[in-house]
């Protein structure tokens, strides 16, 4: 065996017995050193690092951390964690008691820990940036350290002036070179100002300027570091003025020249407007004029001094005692408005003590009235109503005004030139067209200026019609409303030129204030002006009603004679009597009921002369002029009455509605003052009455067209136009016909005779006849009557017969009668006869022999007349 | 060398390689080889004891090297369990691994041959073929047994089949 192999061996045999090393285990080792805590053996804290592998003392963190902080100067807590490997709880923990150990020295900021001495080398290099840039922003810097502008202004103003050679100012770091320079500019921009400025504007103008400077590196100044060194400037004295609300600075030299401008004006005028106040840059004029005239008074646009007052005052006293009035604006400037004008006026004494007094009112603010001077206006207007009232609404100036009235009526139309001209023509084309009558305006225009009579009665025609329809529209509506309607209360327009007219002084004052002042003056007066009228009105109308009533009642009277025939119709004309225009209406219908009656009675007897052509004619004509016109006249006047009553016009009612007969002339007017296209048929008839020919018949239309226009306003055309065709075309006759065949027209029903209403109609006019024939001393008049109650007695049938057909008519009765009566009869009428023919020979001579023979030839008839009589009367006893 | 723990692994590289290859019959060559076989041994064991890890002794039973015997132990839940150690150096060492035996084991675990002779894993065999000469009984020791222990001695403690000497004898004194 070798020595090697034995060496070996041994050194294996060591090796295995040497002791093994021994190796603990971290847990081991975590666990030893829990033990060790628990036995108290280490009595103080230990940390761990964050890897777990190290436990730390606090002593030795801190004392790392110190060193940390020294060499670097600042560091943060995370960069802490980072470098000594501990938890950021502990090294927070540690760092709090660092920085409370040296509380000059260190400081702890948003988790960092900063050195003085890091500050200072900050301060030093923040000093060195300054002195070459001249400014830098706080936020800069703040910025650049990642530290609050507001730590970094505090850090800096400790070592301003030591370490730092410079200002601070909002948030920016000058240095004096340039704080010098830019105050230098704030004062001589400060100085330049010389009217109140925002300063903010100022600040801007500087900032462009300053940039200009500086080029384009320049940094934006801002602009509280301008406003910063104005307030020092302000404050050293080194620029006058006031500031207010920081930015708007008033220079003392404006705010003296202002104070002297409004002085000297208020001073000279006594009084001053807002407006000028404005212009001067006083933005509350009130406060600041309240401020430094106690004893002034504002008014809505000025201020004024009490002697304006005073003046003001004694001007509208002497206006007040005079009885006149004032319009106070021409006593004040003219500068005021009528809203100060009123507020003033309410400060003056006299108008206070006239307005308690009731010596004097203010009208359209401005204006100050006496009331004696109002009454008199109000009395002179109250007799204008009158006229008013009479004339028509329309502004139609009536004759009897003066000279002047037409004379300001022509000025005014022509001021107001075309417009209201324009808007006149216009009403009256729209009635020139319901009328039918009027051609051209222009004629319309002179017949207004010259007044006439006839077109007078023609408008009221026009205006009753229009009311006319409207009642009938508004029946329903109570009547207070109806009368407000027909009223046609008088305008303002209207009542303005009549006080215009009145008193000439108002036109003094220029037109545009005729209508301020005349506005208020005749809204005034205005609804007392209408409550008269409208009392009178209602006085009238009351008046009017019992009239009215009472020429029913004659109307009724008159019919008396037929009602008991028309009785039986009466169903169909119930009368209104709350209506009493309708009952007028009603007692047309009778009228013409009356008359058509009549018509067909003596109608009849014209039968009797078929045969002799002449004497047919001759009676026919007879009938219509005297029957016919009678009941036509009838028709028209109560129509025209009517027209009045409606109106509100006085109508002068005719003793004795009987006799109402009317020459031509004068039916021809009153036919035209009827409305409308009343009127124009009305005129047709009027015509026909006169003239000849089958169109007379018209006349019976007449009557039933009053009717229809009053009642049947609307659709009646079609049936007229209809019935006027028929008419042209027909007779007497035709027409009896028609209505005898029971036509509808206009709603009534025109019956024919019958036998029993002829009795009663023919027993009627005989017993009239034989009263007026036993009554008659007339031996002319009696002849005529005698004969048709012959015709009567022996025909029965109504005749009517004018002169020269009487004897045709005798002659006819030749054998019906026995001789000896046909005898008186015949004697009678030669007598007569030649009666007649010798009054009409007769000259008039009184040395004529013509005259004993009248007289001898009436003697021989009057003594006839008995046995005429008794002809007659006679035959009626037996 | 997959199949290998890191540590076993990295301890192995640790281990000189031997470099002769002379089986027990092959005189002077063999000697050479024993002395190389000592100098791994001693690198190994050197290595545990400074890693703690000291885990057998063994020493050679006769003067040619040829048989060894010693004890080996594992820790097991702060417990530490002693096994005899023997081998025998075939003849055709080093192509073949010597078989390592645990006779205190036999029958007592799957693992085993008959005679207490220890079953090493597949990897172990193409290992050992694939580097011999150079591997030697320390590397035998490095990759069989020690693994084997660590696989083994636990599941034989849990399930009962061996018992801690204190443990025995309290319970064969009670």
């Amino acid at each position: 065996m070798d020595a090697e192999l034995l060496e070996l061996q041994k050194q294996f045999e060591s090796a295995q017995q040497a002791k093994s090393s021994i190796r603990l285990s971290e847990r081991n080792v975590v666990e030893l050193v829990q033990k060790l805590h628990e036995l108290h053996i280490i009595d103080f804290d230990l940390l761990h690092t964050v890897s777990g592998k190290e436990y730390i003392t606090p002593e030795q963190l801190r004392h790392e951390m110190v060193l940390e902080i020294k060499k670097l100067g600042r560091v943060s807590l995370i960069d802490l964690v980072d470098i000594t490997g501990v938890d950021l709880y502990h090294v927070e923990n540690q760092a709090h008691r660092v920085v409370s150990d040296d509380p000059n020295g260190l400081m702890l900021i948003q988790g960092e820990i900063i050195s003085q001495s890091y500050w200072d080398n900050v301060a030093e290099e923040i000093n060195e940036r300054l002195q070459e840039c001249s400014q830098i922003s706080l936020a800069e810097i703040a910025a650049s350290l990642n530290v609050g502008s507001e730590f970094v202004s505090s850090m800096l103003d400790a070592r301003l002036g030591t370490l730092v050679k410079g200002r601070l100012e909002g948030g920016q770091l000058y240095t004096p070179a340039y704080v010098a320079r830019v105050s230098a500019m704030v004062r001589g921009a400060a100085r330049g100002v010389t009217v109140p400025t925002n300063l903010s504007a100022l600040w801007g103008a500087l900032q462009q300027l300053l940039q200009a400077m500086d080029g384009a590196g320049g940094v934006a100044t801002e602009s509280s570091f301008f406003q910063s060194l104005f307030n020092e400037l302000v404050k050293e004295g080194e620029v006058l003025g006031s500031l207010r609300a920081g930015v708007h600075w008033t220079p003392t030299v404006f705010a003296i020249a202002q104070r002297e401008c409004v002085d000297s004006f208020f001073s000279q005028n006594s009084f001053i407007s807002y407006d000028s106040l404005q212009k001067l840059g006083i933005s509350q004029p009130v406060q600041f004029l309240q401020s430094r005239y106690a004893e002034g008074i504002p008014l809505v646009t000025a201020f004024v001094h009490p002697s304006m007052i005073e003046m003001l005052d004694a001007a509208v006293e002497d206006a007040i005692e005079r009885g006149s009035w004032i319009d106070s604006l021409s006593v004040l400037p003219t500068s005021f408005g009528s809203e100060d004008a009123s507020k003033i006026l309410l400060h003056c004494d006299s108008v206070q003590s006239a307005l308690k007094g009731n010596k004097g009112m203010i009208l359209g603010d401005s204006y100050v009235f006496s009331n004696g001077f109002i009454k008199d206006v109000y009395d002179r207007m109250e007799k204008e109503m009158e006229v008013f009232r009479l004339s028509g609404p329309s502004g139609v100036i009536p004759s009897d005004d003066s000279h002047l009235v037409t004379e300001a009526k022509i000025r005014i139309d022509s001021s107001r030139s075309g417009e209201v001209n324009e808007t006149v023509n216009e009403k009256r084309k729209k009635k020139g067209k319901s009328s039918g009558s009027r051609t051209a305006d222009i004629v319309i225009d002179d017949e207004e200026i010259i007044p006439m009579k006839s077109k007078k009665n023609q408008r009221k025609g026009k205006e009753a019609s229009s009311a006319l329809s409207d009642i009938k529209k508004g029946a329903k509506k109570d009547l207070a409303k109806m009368q407000e309607d027909d009223l046609n209360i008088p305008s303002e327009d209207w009542i303005m030129q009549k006080i215009l007219i009145l008193v000439p002084d108002f036109e003094e004052q220029g037109l545009e204030d005729l209508q301020t002042i005349l506005g208020p003056l005749a809204n005034h007066m205005r609804p007392m002006l209408i409550n008269s009228l409208k009392e009178k009105r209602k006085m009238l109308f009351t008046e009017n009603v019992v009239k009215m009533k009472h020429l029913l009642d004659n109307l009724q009277k008159k019919l008396d004679e037929v009602c008991t025939v028309m009785i039986a119709y009466d169903c169909q004309f119930i009368i209104y009597i709350q209506y009493f225009d309708i009952l007028v209406i009603e007692c047309y219908v009778q009228c013409a009921f009356l008359a058509f009656l009549n018509m067909q009675l003596y109608e009849k007897a014209l039968d009797l002369f078929e045969d002799d052509q002449s004497t047919s004619v001759v009676l026919h004509r007879h009938l219509l002029r005297t029957m016919a016109a009678s009941i036509g006249d009838m028709l028209f006047h109560n129509l025209d009455m009517r027209n009045k009553l409606k109106n509100g016009i006085k109508v002068e009612e005719s003793p004795n509605s009987e006799s109402i007969t009317l020459g031509s002339a004068e039916r021809t007017s009153l036919v035209k003052s009827f409305p409308g296209s009343l009127s124009k048929k009305a005129l047709a008839v009027v015509e026909a009455l006169e003239g000849k020919g089958q169109s007379r018949v018209v006349l019976m239309w007449l009557g039933v067209e009053g009717l229809d226009y009053t009642l049947l306003a609307c659709n009646t055309s079609l049936v007229l136009s209809l019935s006027l065709s028929d008419v042209a075309g027909g007779s007497i006759h035709d027409f009896a016909q028609r209505g005898g065949r029971g036509e509808v027209v206009f709603g009534l029903v025109l019956k024919k005779l019958d036998k029993k209403l002829e009795r009663t109609l023919l027993h009627s006019y005989r017993k009239d006849l034989t009263a007026q024939v036993s009554a008659e001393t007339d031996p002319v008049a009696l002849l005529p009557k005698v004969v048709s109650l012959l015709y009567i007695q022996v025909h029965s049938k109504a005749l009517q017969a004018p002169g020269r057909a009487i004897s045709v008519a005798v002659s006819r009765l030749k054998d019906k009668l026995d001789e000896s009566a046909y005898k008186i009869l015949t004697e009678y009428q030669t007598a007569t006869v030649t009666l007649l023919s010798l009054v009409s020979a007769s000259t008039g001579d009184e040395e004529d022999c013509t005259s004993d023979r009248i007289l001898s030839k009436r003697e021989l008839l009057e003594n006839l007349m008995p046995a005429l009589k008794g002809l007659v009367l006679g035959t009626t006893q037996s | 060398m997959e199949g290998w723990d890191p540590n076993t692994k990295s301890t192995l590289t640790q281990i000189p390689l031997l470099t002769t290859k002379a089986g027990p019959r092959d005189g002077a060559a063999w000697t050479t080889r024993l002395k190389e076989e000592y100098k791994a041994l001693i690198a190994y064991t050197q290595m545990n004891k400074s890693n703690d890890n000291d885990w057998f002794r063994i020493s050679a039973a006769n003067s040619e090297g040829t048989r060894w015997t010693g004890k080996c132990w594992y820790v097991h839940n702060l417990l530490k369990y002693e096994f005899d150690l023997q081998f025998d150096i075939p003849v055709t060492y080093p192509s073949t691994a010597p078989e390592l035996e645990l006779p205190q084991l036999d029958g007592k675990t799957q693992k085993m041959y008959r005679g207490g002779k220890i079953c090493l894993t597949v990897h172990f065999k193409p290992l050992w073929a694939k580097n011999s000469p150079r591997f030697g009984i320390a590397h035998a020791l490095c990759l069989g047994l020690a693994p084997w222990l660590a696989a083994e001695v636990p599941i034989l403690v849990d399930s009962g089949m061996i018992k801690h000497k204190d443990d025995a004898t309290s319970t064969s004194e009670s």
